[in-house]
């Protein structure tokens, strides 16, 4: 009789507990997938990229933004400039790598993937897939699981020009490889030469023979000859240096000639571009140039940019490159920032204030200040073929590192564009050996 | 005390014990004093040495034990053999240079009163690091003579003495006008009665002589050999050869008339680039502009080049370094009791006897502490390669620390090869290192 | 002044000597002087060149090189160091660097001072053979030490610690401080140290009182050197720390992805470099003063 009536008072709070601990285990289970309330959502995420100084700045907007919708994440993040690879990868080494890291090398975040490093973004396989496209999804898939996605993007199928070169030149942007080498001449009989090369680092050269490789060879024998599928000394690799010695050929028409070009590095080249007394008529580089350098004349009326003309009427493609988010660790924070990265909105607060092109699709082109940066992201976003910027896919030893490899190789081209065999057979050796130790 | 006695003590060690309690507290003395240094060398350097030596024979991913394939890439790669050598250059090189160029200056400053600014001045590159002392140098040796300091010093000179031309960059529009020593050469000749075209393209609107107007073609006349010299371009290029509206004529360069290799007469363009060669004897002649109008500036020697960069590189070392071998030589010189040299001197010897035969060989172990420390330095020398040596040269002016770096740090991580290269390192050193030692114990 | 015989026939009093001729004059009498100062300013120009670098903005440096100044002065800004001082993350670092440049400096030397007597003056056996193989440490670069250390840290927990850098400069400071302090120890008359010793005086006192102070000069010159090279330290901030970071990752981590910041650079040099100068100076005094006390027989 007494438990009778004791029982309904014991069962209300035991219900009404349950009920509470029922609440809370459903709650604690909202970090899985999309649906996730932002406010629940709390941790740290510890970010490391190269963006330094001003870009530093709008990457923290960027952080700054998703803060606002996740207030309970902290995000921290920490430059590493140029050294990114080297430093992720003895910290990799070290057993304490950061949460999520963005570098530029897809190589480098293969080399991750094999040393079973990274943890899969497959949570974010679908969002990114509807925003950027296939080309993207796949660019950042090994082995069926989605590890990497491309977060800035940079168009290296690109050639700036100085507006007032051009017109005392009497020419106008080319659009076929035949016109754009007939214009070079052109520009050399007005007085000035048409190239400014920046042949004192490796990269710039790499870029040019992939775009010229892509066009001249199609993205098919491209993606074989990044994975090394094919040698070197291919037949399709030795016609694309040809057509790469008729830019490098004539030191007259290089800004300081030759041995000037392979001491003049990045930044000085396309300031003898971006001036007001111009040493060099173009420069072929990506949509990043304007960036580098404090340019006294202004888009557009000082300066313009016009695609990498098409090679015996190749279709357009575009060798791009960019920053890819890659995740060591795997929490509900690191999941809600990852996430955030492929929203449009990420891309749109760094794009409004400058100097950044999104592959994202779903991004308003008028969100981009100037017509040279908004063509710029058509390009890549409207790109049948998109292709990432070989040298970076390479392993680092063979496609990144200054000094050796083919960094080294495109600059003794450089020294002697005649010595084409040459040239293919230091690259093939040295991926032979790049390949193998990998 | 020599290790020759050693044996001789460790045995008689445990006799002695007992006969001699101090001898085990000035071990632990000894000890004591030297605990410190020996745990920090101990955990800090010995350690990670031995860990990398036993790296150097596995695979570079840690995975197999591949015995010597290392080593032998260390001799077999072209890159690697570069560094070897670039070392040895520098070995051979910089050592005695610096300790020299230490001691003249420490002995120079010794008697002037304005030592301190000297010395500061030589030291002031140490105080700069090794990364913003290579970029100053660079900057220095940048091939362009606007943007070079060393360079633009060079110009100065070159171009007192050989004036650059009125048109240094241009070119011939045409085949027919074609190159001939430095000028240029009408390769048809010429006959009177006949009107000639000498176009050149290069030149920049502003390099266009001043006071040039619309270029025009002369009326032909007999007897005499009439021609223009213009800037064979407008914008789109134009028609080579074809004077046409808007190509502006060169005024004030020198045209030359040959007949059979001798030159006859001359003549300057006028403002619309035309000149004339008047009362001509039939025959054939030839038309030219001279070599003088097409001399080069000065274009910049090329410093950070393949042949010169080590000895450039070389130069911004010894410009760091040679402050240090000063500051410690100068300090070794003040340790030198003044009596000693008074008595020297007073003996009656000249300045350079008593620095030849008194103050030097008492400066011996401080030279020889300086030029130890500055071989072993050389070997070791990265900072100052990296900064000054632009990307493109760096094969040519490798070094063994450098190349240790790069392939070890620089991304492809290849740590088996990497603590190879370590290893030669360390090993290079030693025999010098015994040799020195050797002397030090028979000095003392 | 050597009037002519002339003038004293005369009684004319010797004209004023024109200055160009006076100062050759002097010259002449003291080539060793003229070198000097031929030398000293040649010495000083690719620094006084930078200084003027990081005094010009960047589109004119672009264009021109840093001499242009001397036909437009107007050009000379100071906007390079304004930013510079307005990077409370250069500021901080300042601060950083100079607790590990002094940490590194001061223990170093305490220790080597230590072992570099007992190799000088103490006895005992096997004494020579660890010497060399202290100095003999001396090669082994700190690249090579990097990894294991790394991993070493992070087990321990002193990764991206002042301390922990303090430790890794003082050891490999440790060979070269340990080969140079005895070269300089073993230079002391022998008498002086066993009068001491007969005297009774322990080894500790012997130290403290006889060698210290006679290895002064010896000890400052160390000193300098190795406040230097931790004050100019990048490699190894770098890899053994993150967010503790001296001047010159502050500087290095301002790098744009391509290429050099001349305009971040050249300020940022000297702002740096005017401590280890003012550190220069005031060792250069001491030297001096050691010699004028006496304390140099």
């Amino acid at each position: 009789m007494t438990t009778r009536r004791i029982a309904p008072w014991i069962l209300l709070p035991a219900v009404a507990l349950a009920a509470v601990v029922a609440g809370c285990g459903g709650g604690g289970g909202a970090g899985k997938g999309a649906t996730a309330k932002a406010q629940n959502v709390s941790g740290s995420v510890s970010v490391m990229g190269i963006w330094v100084g001003e870009e530093q700045k709008s990457f923290q907007a960027v952080i700054d933004d998703f803060r606002s919708r996740f207030p309970g994440v902290k995000v921290t993040y920490t430059p590493a400039g140029n050294n990114l690879p080297t430093v992720l990868t003895t910290a990799v080494q070290g057993g304490s790598p950061p949460d999520v890291a963005v570098p530029a090398q897809p190589g480098l975040v293969n080399s991750f993937v094999r040393q079973h490093k990274l943890k899969p973004l497959d949570f974010a396989r679908r969002t990114t897939l509807a925003n950027f496209g296939r080309a993207i999804v796949d660019l950042g898939t090994v082995d069926g699981s989605f590890y990497s996605l491309v977060y800035k993007a940079d168009n290296k199928s690109t050639v700036f020009y100085n507006v007032q070169a051009y017109q005392d030149a009497g020419v106008t942007p080319a659009s076929d490889w035949d016109a754009f080498l007939a214009d070079a001449q052109t520009i050399k009989a007005s007085g000035l030469p048409a190239y400014s090369i920046p042949g004192g680092e490796g990269w710039p050269l790499t870029d040019l023979f992939e775009n010229i490789y892509l066009r001249t060879a199609g993205p098919a024998k491209y993606d074989a000859l990044s994975r090394h599928g094919i040698a070197w000394t291919d037949p399709s690799v030795k016609r694309a240096l040809g057509e790469m010695a008729k830019v490098l050929d004539d030191p007259r028409n290089i800004a300081g000639g030759t041995s000037g070009a392979l001491q003049t590095d990045f930044p000085t080249a396309v300031g003898n571009v971006l001036a007001t007394n111009p040493k060099a008529a173009q420069i072929i580089e990506g949509d990043f140039v304007p960036g580098v350098v404090t340019s006294p004349i202004k888009p557009v009326t000082g300066y313009g940019e016009f695609t990498f003309p098409s090679i015996d009427r190749s279709p357009p493609v575009v060798v791009g490159a960019g920053n890819l988010v890659i995740a060591f660790r795997d929490t509900p924070a690191i999941r809600a920032f990852v996430n955030y990265l492929t929203t449009p909105r990420a891309a749109e607060v760094w794009i409004k204030r400058g100097g950044f092109v999104s592959a994202n699709k779903k991004v308003p082109s008028s969100s981009y200040l100037d017509s040279i940066l908004r063509k710029a992201a058509q390009d890549v976003t409207e790109a049948q073929t998109f292709r990432f910027d070989m040298s970076d896919e390479q392993p680092v030893g063979f496609g990144g590192t200054p000094g050796q490899g083919e960094w080294k190789i495109f600059q003794d081209f450089l020294r002697n564009p005649k010595n084409i065999n040459g040239t293919t057979r230091a690259l093939e050796s040295a991926a032979v050996k790049a390949y193998k130790g990998s | 005390m020599s290790g020759k006695s050693v044996a001789l003590k460790s045995s008689a060690c445990r006799a002695l014990a007992a006969a001699e309690p101090g001898l085990w507290r000035r071990y632990a003395l000894a000890f004591g004093f030297l605990l410190p240094a020996l745990f920090l060398l101990g955990i800090w350097i010995v350690y990670p040495t031995v860990r990398t030596i036993v790296r150097s024979f596995f695979s570079d991913s840690g995975g197999r034990f591949v015995w010597f394939d290392n080593y032998k890439q260390l001799f077999t790669s072209d890159i690697l053999r570069t560094a070897i050598k670039n070392n040895a250059i520098w070995v051979a090189v910089v050592p005695a240079l610096v300790t020299a160029i230490g001691l003249i200056f420490a002995v120079l400053t010794e008697r002037v009163s304005w030592s301190l600014a000297f010395k500061t001045a030589v030291f002031m590159p140490l105080a700069v690091s090794a990364f913003a002392a290579g970029i100053t140098w660079r900057l220095v040796y940048l091939k362009d003579p606007d943007q070079g300091a060393l360079n633009a010093g060079i110009r100065v000179a070159k171009d007192a003495v050989s004036v650059p031309g009125v048109l240094s960059e241009a070119s011939p529009s045409t085949p027919a006008l074609s190159r001939n020593g430095g000028g240029l050469v009408l390769r048809p000749s010429s006959r009177p009665g006949q009107v000639v075209r000498l176009g050149l393209t290069g030149i920049p609107p502003e390099g266009v002589p001043r006071g040039a107007v619309q270029a025009v073609t002369p009326v032909p006349k007999p007897g005499a050999i009439d021609g223009v010299v213009w800037r064979d371009f407008k914008p789109g290029g134009g028609q080579p050869g074809q004077v046409e509206q808007g190509e502006l004529g060169l005024p004030g360069v020198t045209v030359q008339l040959e007949q059979n290799g001798k030159r006859v007469a001359s003549s300057t363009t006028e403002s619309d680039g035309r000149f004339a060669f008047a009362d001509l004897k039939p025959g054939s002649y030839r038309v030219g502009i001279g070599a003088k109008t097409f001399a080069q500036p000065f274009a910049g020697i090329s410093w950070l080049g393949a042949s010169l960069i080590t000895p450039a590189v070389i130069i911004a070392y010894i410009w760091i370094w040679a402050g240090f071998a000063m500051v410690v030589i100068a300090a070794g010189l003040s340790a030198i009791p003044r009596d000693v040299l008074e008595a020297a001197r007073t003996d009656g010897g000249t300045e350079w006897q008593v620095f030849r035969r008194v103050t030097v060989p008492l400066l011996a172990p401080v030279l020889s502490v300086v030029f130890i420390t500055m071989v072993i330095n050389v070997l070791k020398v990265f900072d100052i390669v990296i900064a000054v040596a632009p990307e493109s040269v760096q094969s040519n002016s490798n070094v063994l620390a450098l190349a240790l770096w790069r392939t070890a740090f620089s991304g492809s991580a290849q740590f088996g090869v990497g603590s190879a290269i370590a290893v030669f390192i360390f090993v290079l050193v030693i025999p010098i290192l015994l040799l020195n030692i050797r002397r030090f114990k028979r000095d003392a | 002044m050597m009037a002519t015989a002339a003038e004293v026939l005369t009684h004319k009093p010797a004209l004023a000597e024109p200055r160009s001729r006076k100062i050759v004059r002097v010259l002449a009498k003291s080539p060793v002087q003229f070198a000097l100062l031929v030398l000293g300013l040649l010495w000083l120009l690719p620094t006084f060149g930078l200084l003027i670098t990081s005094l010009l903005s960047p589109v004119d440096f672009q264009v021109k090189g840093w001499w242009q100044v001397f036909s437009a002065p107007h050009k000379l800004t100071w906007s390079n160091y304004d930013a510079i001082f307005h990077n409370s993350t250069i500021l901080h670092s300042l601060l950083t660097t100079g607790e590990i440049a002094i940490g590194a400096t001061l223990l170093p030397i305490f220790v080597a001072a230590l072992a570099a007597y007992a190799f000088a003056w103490l006895e005992f056996p096997g004494r020579d053979w660890l010497f060399i193989l202290v100095i003999a440490l001396l090669v082994v670069p700190l690249q090579m030490a990097l990894i294991p250390i790394f991993s070493l840290y992070n087990t321990i927990g002193i990764y991206d610690t002042v301390i922990g850098l303090i430790l890794f400069h003082t050891a490999f400071g440790l060979p070269f401080a340990v080969f140079f302090l005895r070269n300089f120890f073993i230079g002391i008359p022998r008498d002086l140290i066993e009068a001491a010793r007969i005297d009774g005086a322990s080894e500790i006192y012997i130290f403290v009182r006889v060698i210290l102070p006679l290895g002064l000069p010896a000890i400052a010159s160390l000193g300098i050197f190795q406040f230097l090279w931790t004050w100019n330290d990048l490699l190894v901030a770098l890899t053994l720390a993150r967010s503790t970071q001296p001047i010159t990752v502050a500087i290095f981590s301002q790098l744009r992805t391509f290429g050099s910041n001349i305009e971040i650079i050249a300020p940022a040099t000297f702002v740096s470099l005017i401590i280890p100068l003012a550190v220069f100076f005031a060792f250069q005094r001491y030297f001096v003063q050691g010699l004028l006390a006496g304390s140099i027989k």
